[in-house]
């Protein structure tokens, strides 16, 4: 019993901690500065 | 006259792609003859003469494109050896390694061998020529694949997923798990921004090949958290008849006028439709003669028309697309 407590503490806390980094942490963000064009004729660079 | 090994959706592309290009006769091969002639029913008529063939008769075509799954090898040793030039869609590390050591039959038999005429490896390599054509010297080039052709394309890809990734890095090859080294790639729309893994591709292996002043090269695949976990069982639910849209992203890196440049050019388009027009392009440039160089050989080498060829793919209705800064 004692042991089943201690895993479910343990997966309760690793959920918590990896909800908060889920959350919390610094996502990337959509391409601001560019963006893509056609190459209408690849003989030119 | 082309023929063709393989009627899946590669094959089909093939074939679809020389009778754009009015190509007269065309032999088609598939272990599954039924297939065979479903694919030669449905695009027979006009000017190209569409026939389903035994094994043997793929002897006596000029080229033949192996468009089925890898390995390859056993049927391009056949084929070289009674003189046939032959374009390889393998995508398997080994499979292009054992390709790649047939370069002396091939010389021997007076025949061509191309590895790697697919999408990545294929359209890559010309891709990097591309590019690197503006630049005044290049070291660096990484390529991220997303999305898969057929079924047998499909199985590659989770096989990918869970070998030895390998890469150039600074004078030695590098070995790393796959499904490791995370990175964020943005391809063309529609299919926008994936994260990248490193997978066991052999386009680091034939880019050096053809580019041997790189130093850096890796291979990525998009991939999601449920192909990383199941890469390492057998698949369980069997791949759809075709992928839908991928991706193709090349990034070099290197010098132009004393300043460090990065230039990025990608396609967006179904990777079985690249394929097949990559290899389809690269077997009507040996039967027309523009590539002449017995041997093996892969896409993007300086002795190869890069040029001509990505033209040719360009008009067979591929598109690229070059990133421009803001």
């Amino acid at each position: 019993m004692k042991f089943i407590r201690r895993v479910l503490l343990a997966v309760s806390v690793a959920g918590a901690v990896a909800g908060v980094i889920r959350f919390k942490g610094k996502g990337v963000g959509a391409i601001k500065q560019g963006g893509w064009r056609k190459v209408t004729d690849p003989k030119q660079n | 006259m082309i023929g063709i090994v393989g009627a899946g959706v590669v094959g089909s592309r093939v074939a679809e792609t020389l009778r754009l290009f009015l190509h007269q006769q065309i032999y088609i091969y598939d272990t599954e003859q039924i297939v065979a002639q479903r694919l030669a029913g449905r695009l027979s008529g006009g000017k190209s003469q569409f026939s389903v063939v035994d094994r043997n008769t793929m002897k006596s075509a000029k080229v033949v494109v192996l468009a089925g799954p890898s390995p390859q090898v056993s049927m391009a040793r056949e084929l070289l050896a009674a003189g046939v030039c032959v374009v390889s869609t393998s995508d398997d590390i080994s499979d292009c390694l054992n390709l790649l050591a047939l370069s002396q039959l091939a010389t021997e038999n007076n025949a061509t061998l191309i590895v790697g005429a697919a999408s990545s490896p294929g359209m890559s390599g010309l891709l990097v020529r591309h590019l690197a054509e503006s630049f005044d010297s290049i070291d660096e080039v990484h390529v991220a694949l997303h999305g898969t052709g057929g079924p047998a394309c499909a199985r590659q890809h989770h096989r990918a997923l869970s070998g030895q990734s390998i890469g150039w890095h600074d004078g030695e090859w590098l070995r790393r798990p796959a499904g490791s080294g995370r990175e964020l790639c943005w391809f063309p729309e529609p299919v926008g921004a994936y994260d990248c893994y490193r997978g066991e591709l052999p386009d680091p292996l034939l880019l050096k090949r053809a580019f041997p002043e790189l130093e850096r090269v890796t291979g990525r695949v998009t991939a999601t958290r449920r192909d990383r976990v199941f890469s390492r069982v057998p698949m369980m639910i069997p791949p759809q008849a075709e992928g839908g849209m991928g991706g193709l992203r090349v990034e070099v890196r290197g010098m132009k006028s004393g300043a460090r440049l990065v230039d990025v050019i990608a396609v967006a388009e179904r990777v079985g439709q690249v394929a097949g027009v990559v290899a389809a392009t690269t077997a009507q440039a040996i039967y027309k003669q523009d590539i002449k160089d017995i041997g093996a050989h892969v896409l993007g080498e300086k002795s190869m028309p890069s040029s001509l060829l990505l033209t040719q793919i360009c008009s067979a209705g591929i598109n690229l697309h070059s990133f421009v800064r803001a």
